[in-house]
């Protein structure tokens, strides 16, 4: 199978606020992050205060403080509809020297405006995957959109979330836009499940979406661990996500647990398909932040994971490796 | 003292002049703005939209009620520069379109941060444009029934106009027993609310206008000018002659003092491609003519365009 092969990135670039850049450059990535974090409306909320010089400064110190403890690029998870602020990111990318990749899409389906989901058309339909498609693919070929002003940059991946409850059929034409997306621009797709993380990626490879084009996010949720769902997504080839490093809450297990998962999935041959992050928000508007700093998995998880037994070979590539071949635009 | 916010502070009553009571600068379903097929250049929203203001400020207009809601591109900065450029007031709205048009922010907080919310931009002003709101939109989503949300946003309404003394103003008045319920459940006079879009061609067989302003509520038809016979009709179109024998109807049964009337036209449409020619002057250039064709005197017309929504528009204390 090719997803046990390593892809060659060596000619490879990464889209980035800034543009292009060389996937040997990336260094370690954070890759499911957020940097702004607005629940959709929060901006028109009376007591919400949206500061720009003051959320720059915030980010700006947890983008240095991720560089100065090895960080190279953070991948902001977001989506399109949440929060994304694609002059601020560019303006902390050159303020920091941290790569930040950031994402078109948006779900799931509770998240989305009435514009998708009862348009002004009789009966309301909601959107197909085709429109969702064109409407992601055209944030990587033609620019992220600053609504109703301009485009700017390109997109470095699609970001969707199934719905907690189980997969709507709103929710399933994201996926499969996304994947439509991903298919034609070349960049890759990250997923939060709904109920069913296997099931969920599959969606996915049935639009022929290849596995390595895919990082399913929240495996380190208790559901997803107890139903063998992140050893089921590696076998299929896809990137486990294991981004929640720092969180121990009902919904998910602890590091200790955390650390161990990953030791089993690099123990069974699986070490090129797993991922770190810590689901962190920068700045968090109109909901609590994961105020945790970027460089969490660096400065905390990392040592639990040496204390696995895991080589220095073994971080490297969790670390730098697979988020670059995942994020190398094909 | 008698006044009404409009975007460039409170005026007096007796300048409101001839009422738009239900109209657009510009509406767009929250999500459109991610979707460039409807974007345009300011040129080109202020080049659609100043002259027909301009053109409604000239025919005698006098004050414009934008019924756009939050997260639908209601946009308070842009409307005091049409209002100072035209001379045409403008007053804009706090509230929502329908629970199907608030996002998750709105869509999943209580009736008391709703309401908190609602007064806010009445009173002190809506974000930091220093406009505060004067009337509060509310709505029926999609599909015809008020979905939980809907409910939770009329009473947040409710009690905001309780407080504050600005009106309401509905889209859509089907399913008007359950808005009537909440209502008087909060104590709020109905003639505090105008029951909008009777008049809609999808709706209006469904709609209980006479009894609505048989318990006291204002009746507003104010879909006019979308008509079957424009050469691309919208799907809530209607037949004019339908649409204003039911008018007559209505004012007939002895309800003149209950009827508002609007044309709910866009200036410069955000997320749709809008209805080509149909502008908020259809009440000059069409409506006010047939209404005296049909034998309406200028008291009624008055009583109409500029009494009723007086009264309406007035913060009560």
């Amino acid at each position: 199978m090719g997803a046990q092969t390593a892809e060659d990135t060596t000619g490879s670039t990464v889209n980035t606020v800034l543009g292009p850049v060389s996937a040997q450059q990336l260094g370690v990535v954070a890759v499911h992050e957020a940097l702004l974090s607005v629940v959709p409306g929060a901006e028109y909320g009376f007591d919400v205060t949206i500061d720009r010089a003051e959320i720059f400064q915030t980010l700006a110190e947890k983008l240095k403080d991720f560089r100065r403890h090895g960080g190279g690029t953070i991948v902001d998870s977001t989506g399109m509809f949440h929060g994304r602020d694609v002059r601020l990111y560019e303006a902390l990318s050159r303020t920091t020297g941290v790569h930040i990749v950031a994402s078109a899409g948006q779900g799931p389906e509770e998240m989305l405006g009435g514009y998708f989901l009862t348009p002004q058309t009789n009966p309301p339909t909601p959107w197909p995957a085709e429109k969702f498609a064109d409407l992601f693919a055209k944030e990587v070929t033609e620019g992220m959109v600053v609504p109703r002003v301009e485009r700017r940059g390109a997109a470095g991946l699609v970001a969707t979330a199934a719905t907690l409850g189980g997969m709507t059929p709103t929710d399933e034409s994201l996926f499969r836009g996304a994947a439509r997306a991903a298919l034609t621009t070349g960049v890759p797709v990250s997923i939060r499940y709904g109920s069913d993380a296997v099931r969920d990626l599959e969606v996915l490879l049935d639009e022929k979406l290849p596995a390595d084009r895919v990082v399913v996010g929240g495996l380190d949720r208790k559901d997803a661990v107890a139903a063998g769902a992140p050893l089921q997504v590696a076998t299929r080839g896809a990137y486990v996500g294991l981004d929640h490093a720092g969180t121990e809450d009902d919904a998910h297990i602890t590091d200790a647990e955390r650390a161990a998962l990953v030791a089993g999935l690099v123990e069974a041959g699986h070490g090129n398909r797993i991922l770190l992050s810590s689901n962190a928000t920068g700045v968090a508007k109109g909901h609590p932040a994961n105020d945790l700093p970027y460089s969490y998995v660096l400065t905390t998880f990392v040592p639990l994971l040496k204390a696995q037994g895991l080589s220095d070979e073994d971080v490297q590539r969790i670390l730098v490796d697979n988020p670059r071949d995942l994020l190398s635009v094909r | 003292m008698s006044r009404v916010n409009t975007v460039l502070g409170p005026i007096p009553t007796e300048e409101l002049g001839l009422v738009a009571v239900h109209e657009h600068i510009g509406y767009g379903m929250p999500g459109s703005e991610l979707d460039t097929r409807w974007w345009r250049s300011p040129e080109q929203r202020y080049e659609e939209t100043v002259p027909k203001l301009r053109q409604f400020h000239e025919y005698g207009g006098g004050t414009f009620v934008d019924a756009t809601g939050i997260c639908n591109g209601r946009d308070a900065d842009y409307y005091k520069s049409l209002s100072a450029k035209t001379g045409v007031h403008i007053v804009a709205s706090t509230g929502f379109v329908g629970g199907d048009t608030a996002l998750p922010f709105f869509a999943r907080a209580s009736v008391e941060y709703l309401a908190e919310h609602f007064i806010h931009e009445i009173t002190v002003g809506i974000g930091n444009t220093g406009s505060r709101a004067g009337i509060i939109k509310v709505g029926v989503s999609r599909g015809g029934r008020m979905t939980d949300l809907d409910k939770r946003i009329y009473r947040a309404a409710a009690r905001a106009a309780l407080t504050t003394g600005v009106p309401i103003l509905t889209h859509l008045a089907i399913d008007a027993e359950n808005a009537i319920t909440i209502f008087n459940a909060e104590g709020l006079p109905l003639d505090r609310v105008l029951f909008g879009h009777v008049d809609d061609g999808v709706n209006a067989d469904k709609t209980r206008d006479t009894w609505i302003a048989e318990q006291g509520g204002r009746v507003g038809f104010d879909t006019f000018g979308y008509e079957t016979e424009l050469p691309d009709p919208p799907f809530w179109a209607r037949p004019r002659k339908e649409r204003l024998d039911h008018f007559l109807r209505f004012i007939g049964q002895g309800h003149l003092g209950k009827v508002l009337a609007s044309a709910d036209a866009n200036c410069s449409p955000l997320g749709w491609p809008g209805v080509e020619g149909h502008t908020v002057n259809y009440i000059f250039e069409d409506l006010i003519p047939d209404l005296r064709a049909a034998g309406l005197d200028e008291a009624a017309i008055k009583t109409i365009f500029v009494e009723n929504p007086a009264d309406f528009l007035t913060i009560q204390h």
